[in-house]
C-alpha cells in the first residue's frame, strides 16, 4: 500500500516539477539601454566578443538636422566590454564634426528584423575628426515569444497526458481487481521492468537531445543567409554556394587550408616518427621502456595550455619566428604519443622472429621493416594517423599559442578570434554540417557493416 | 659501415629520433617554465614572480574558483554520465554501440562553434549568460570524456559477480553500491581525471560562455603570457598548474593507465 502511495506521488510530483519549467520559460524579459559613458580612455581596455543583435541604428542629431546614421553591426559596429564587464556596442563614425558641441543621439536597437527599442539622448561630441566614440549598453536577453508559447503548449500537452494517464491508471486497476493475486503479482512485475526500460531510453535520449541541441541550432540555420546564428531569414540555400564558390570569407578559406595542410603534415611526421619509435620501445628492456613510456604519456597528461605556452616559451627562448612550421611541430609533439599507443598492441601480437628471420636471409634493415614488420604494423599506423588527423583539426589550444602573429588561422583560432570580434562567419554553419553529416554517414556504414558481419 | 648496420638493425635505437624529439619539445619546453617563473625579465634569478603571485589576491581568488568550478564540472558529469554509462552498459541494453557512438558524434564539431551555439541557445531561450551557462557548457563539452570510461569498464566487468551477489541474497540497491560500484571505480577515477583536468585549465569556453564576465584560471594565464612583460608571471601562473595537473594525475595515474582516450575513434 504504501509504495503504491509513494508511486503515485512521485508521479504527481514529477508533472508539477515538469509544469513548473515550462512556466519558467516564460520569464519576462526585457532590454535596456543606455549610453554607458562618454570617456574614449575606456575602450583601451576594452574587448570584443560575441554579439547577437542584427543591426543597431544610432542617428545623431544636430539640432533638427540628422547628420549620421545607421550603422549596421557588420561595418562600424563593435560589441565590446567595458571595464564593468557591460556587454557595449561601440561605434565610429567616419563623419567630420567641425567643432565641439552637444549632439542629440538616437539609439535603435534591431533584432529579429523589428526595431525594439529606441531612446534619444544628448551627448557632447569631442573634437572634430572621428570623434563620435560612444558605448550603449544592451542588455541582450530578448523576450522570446517563440519559446513562451512553447512552454504554454507544453505545458497543456503534459496536463492532458497526465489526465489522460491517471484515468487509465484508475481504470486498470479496478480492472486487475478481478485477477488472482499471483497473476497481478506477474503483471505488476513486468510494468516495473517496462517502465525501467522507459526510464531509462528515456533518460539517454533527453542527454542526447540535450548534447545536439546547440549542433541542431548550427545545422538548421546553415539553411537561411543570415549573418547571425538564431536569426531566420527565410529557407535558402546561399550558405552552402557561397562556402563551395570560394564566395565566403577569405580568411575562412585559408584557414580552411592551414587546418587540412597542418593536420595532414602531423599526421604523416608523427605516424612515421611514433612507429619507429613503437618498435624502438618494444625492443628495450623494462627498465629503459618504462622511462620512455613515461616521457610518452607526458604530452598526453599536460592539458592544451601547458603544452601549448611551454612551447611558445620555448620558440621565445630559441628565437623562432612562429608560423606554420612551429604549429606543425606542435601537433607532431601532442599527436606522436597516441600514434605509438595504437602501434604497439600490434607489435605484441606480431611473432617477434619474423624480423630476425628475414635479416639472417640477407635482408637489409630497411628490406626488413617495408617487407616483413609495416604488412604487420599498418592497422596500428593507420589508427594512430587517423587519430592524429582528428586531434589536429580539433586542436585549439596549442595552435593558439604557437601560430604566432602573422596572420596564421586554423578554424579553430579563426572560430575563436571569430567570436570575440562579434558574431560567427556565416559560412562555418554549412561548413560544420557537412562535417556532421559526413561523420553521420561514415558511422551509420560502419554499424551496417558491422550488424552483416555479425549475421 | 657494418658497425653502423648493425646499430640500425637493433631495433632498441630506433626510438631514439623520437626521444630526443620529446626530450627537446617536451622535457625542455616544460623546464623552461620552471626557468621562466624563476627569472625577471633581464633573465636574472628572483623569486619576486612567486611573492606576486601569493600577494595578488585576484589570482589567488581566480585559481580557487577555477578549481571549484572544475569540481562541480566533474561533480555534475560523474551524476549524469554515471547512469548514462550504467544503463548502456547494462545487459539488457540493445544498442550500446549506437549510443556509445551518438555520444561521441558531437565531438566532432568544432567545440568552439559548439560553445557558439550554446550561448546563443540560451539566448534565444532568454536565459542569463552566467555561472549557470559556463558549468552547462563545461559539462556539455567533457561528458563524453566521463561517459566513456565508465562505460567501458562497466562493460568488461565480470557479470557473474553481480550474479553470485544476488544469489546471496543481496537486493538491486545492495548490489550496485557493493559490487557494482567497487567494481566500475577504475573507470570513474579515469574519467574524473579526464574531465577534472582539461575544465581546471580551460580557455577561451568560459570567456565565450559568458561574455568574459567570469574568468577561470586558463584565461589569467592566457592574458598573462600574451602580454610581453609580463611573461615571467605568467610562467609562474602556468606552474601552479601544472602542479596541480601532476597532483591529480598523480591520483589517477594507476587507473587511467590504459589510453582512454585512444578508444574515442
Amino acid at each position: 500500500m504504501m509504495t503504491k502511495v509513494i508511486g503515485y506521488r512521485l508521479q504527481v510530483i514529477g508533472l508539477m516539477l515538469l509544469l513548473c519549467i515550462s512556466m519558467m520559460a516564460q520569464s519576462n524579459l526585457t532590454y535596456e539601454i543606455r549610453v554607458a559613458s562618454d570617456d574614449p580612455v575606456l575602450l583601451l581596455d576594452t574587448f570584443p566578443i560575441t554579439y547577437q543583435a542584427e543591426k543597431v541604428n544610432i542617428s545623431l542629431y544636430e539640432g533638427k538636422r540628422r547628420c549620421v546614421c545607421e550603422y549596421s553591426t557588420y561595418d562600424s559596429l563593435d560589441v565590446i566590454f567595458a571595464r564593468d564587464n557591460t556587454p557595449a556596442i561601440r561605434a565610429w563614425g567616419d563623419s567630420v564634426y567641425s567643432y565641439t558641441d552637444e549632439y542629440e543621439v538616437t539609439w535603435t536597437v534591431w533584432r529579429n528584423s523589428k526595431e525594439s527599442k529606441n531612446r534619444t539622448q544628448r551627448v557632447l561630441v569631442q573634437n572634430g575628426r572621428n570623434a563620435f566614440i560612444e558605448y550603449v549598453v544592451v542588455h541582450t536577453q530578448k523576450p522570446s515569444h517563440v519559446v513562451a508559447w512553447m512552454g504554454w503548449i507544453l505545458a497543456g500537452l503534459l496536463l492532458i497526458a497526465g489526465i489522460i494517464y491517471a484515468v487509465f491508471v484508475f481504470y486498470r486497476r479496478r480492472a486487475e481487481r478481478l485477477l488472482p493475486s499471483a497473476q497481478r503479482e506477474t503483471l505488476r512485475r513486468k510494468r516495473v521492468g517496462m517502465r525501467r526500460h522507459i526510464g531509462s531510453q528515456l533518460y539517454l535520449w533527453l542527454l542526447l537531445l540535450v548534447l545536439y541541441a546547440p549542433i541542431a541550432l548550427i545545422a538548421v540555420f546553415s539553411f537561411t543567409e543570415s549573418k547571425i546564428l538564431g536569426n531566420w531569414t527565410g529557407f535558402s540555400f546561399d550558405l552552402y554556394v557561397n562556402l563551395f564558390s570560394g564566395r565566403a570569407d577569405a580568411g575562412l578559406n585559408s584557414a580552411l587550408v592551414y587546418t587540412v595542410v597542418i593536420a595532414l603534415i602531423a599526421a604523416v611526421c608523427s605516424t612515421l616518427l611514433g612507429t619507429l619509435a613503437a618498435i624502438g620501445i618494444f625492443n628495450m628492456r623494462a627498465r629503459q621502456r618504462q622511462v620512455v613510456s613515461f616521457l610518452n604519456s607526458v604530452p598526453m597528461i599536460n592539458p592544451d595550455i601547458i603544452t601549448g605556452i611551454s612551447l611558445f616559451l620555448l620558440f621565445v627562448a630559441l628565437g623562432f619566428s612562429q608560423g606554420l612550421a612551429t604549429v606543425c611541430i606542435a601537433h607532431v609533439v601532442f599527436c606522436t604519443p597516441y600514434v605509438v599507443l595504437s602501434v604497439l598492441p600490434r607489435l605484441s601480437r606480431m611473432n617477434p622472429n619474423t624480423y630476425e628471420a628475414a635479416l639472417d636471409l640477407g635482408a637489409t634493415p630497411a628490406q626488413a621493416l617495408r617487407m616483413v614488420m609495416l604488412p604487420e604494423l599498418w592497422p596500428g599506423m593507420l589508427s594512430g594517423f587517423i587519430l592524429a588527423l582528428t586531434l589536429s583539426v580539433d586542436d585549439f589550444g596549442v595552435t593558439f599559442f604557437t601560430k604566432g602573429s602573422g596572420g596564421l588561422e586554423t578554424l579553430s583560432t579563426f572560430i575563436y578570434s571569430d567570436a570575440r570580434k562579434g558574431g560567427l562567419t556565416p559560412e562555418l554553419r554549412p561548413l560544420f554540417t557537412i562535417i556532421l553529416l559526413v561523420m553521420l554517414s561514415v558511422l551509420i556504414f560502419i554499424n551496417i557493416k558491422e550488424k552483416k558481419k555479425q549475421k | 659501415m657494418s658497425k653502423f648496420i648493425q646499430i640500425v638493425s637493433s631495433r632498441r635505437t630506433w626510438a631514439w629520433p623520437y626521444i630526443l624529439f620529446m626530450a627537446l619539445f617536451v622535457l625542455l619546453p616544460l623546464v623552461l617554465v620552471a626557468v621562466y617563473a624563476f627569472t625577471d625579465i633581464d633573465g636574472h634569478f628572483t623569486l619576486r614572480n612567486f611573492a606576486k603571485f601569493f600577494t595578488h589576491s585576484e589570482a589567488i581568488s581566480t585559481f580557487l574558483y577555477s578549481v571549484m568550478i572544475a569540481v562541480f564540472n566533474t561533480a555534475i558529469c560523474l551524476l549524469l554520465g554515471y547512469p548514462a554509462a550504467y544503463i548502456m552498459a547494462s545487459a539488457d541494453y540493445r544498442t550500446p554501440k549506437v549510443m556509445a557512438m551518438l555520444f561521441i558524434l558531437p565531438m566532432w564539431i568544432n567545440f568552439l562553434l559548439r560553445t557558439v551555439a550554446t550561448v546563443e541557445l540560451f539566448n534565444m531561450c532568454g536565459l542569463p549568460l552566467g555561472e549557470g551557462a559556463l558549468l552547462f557548457g563545461l559539462c556539455y563539452d567533457y561528458l563524453p570524456f566521463m561517459i566513456y570510461p565508465i562505460y567501458n569498464t562497466l562493460q568488461k566487468m565480470d557479470r557473474s559477480f553481480v550474479e553470485a551477489a544476488q544469489d546471496l541474497g543481496a537486493n538491486r540497491w545492495k548490489c550496485f553500491w557493493k559490487v557494482i560500484v567497487p567494481l566500475s571505480l577504475p573507470g570513474v577515477y579515469s574519467g574524473i581525471v579526464m574531465v577534472f583536468m582539461p575544465t581546471v585549465s580551460t580557455f577561451a569556453i568560459a570567456e565565450l560562455l559568458t561574455h568574459n564576465n567570469i574568468k577561470l584560471f586558463g584565461s589569467l594565464i592566457q592574458d598573462y603570457i600574451t602580454t610581453t612583460d609580463l611573461l615571467n608571471y605568467g610562467a609562474v601562473l602556468s606552474l601552479v598548474l601544472l602542479v596541480i595537473i601532476g597532483v591529480t594525475s598523480f591520483f589517477g595515474e594507476h587507473d587511467a593507465k590504459d589510453d582512454q582516450k585512444g578508444g574515442l575513434v
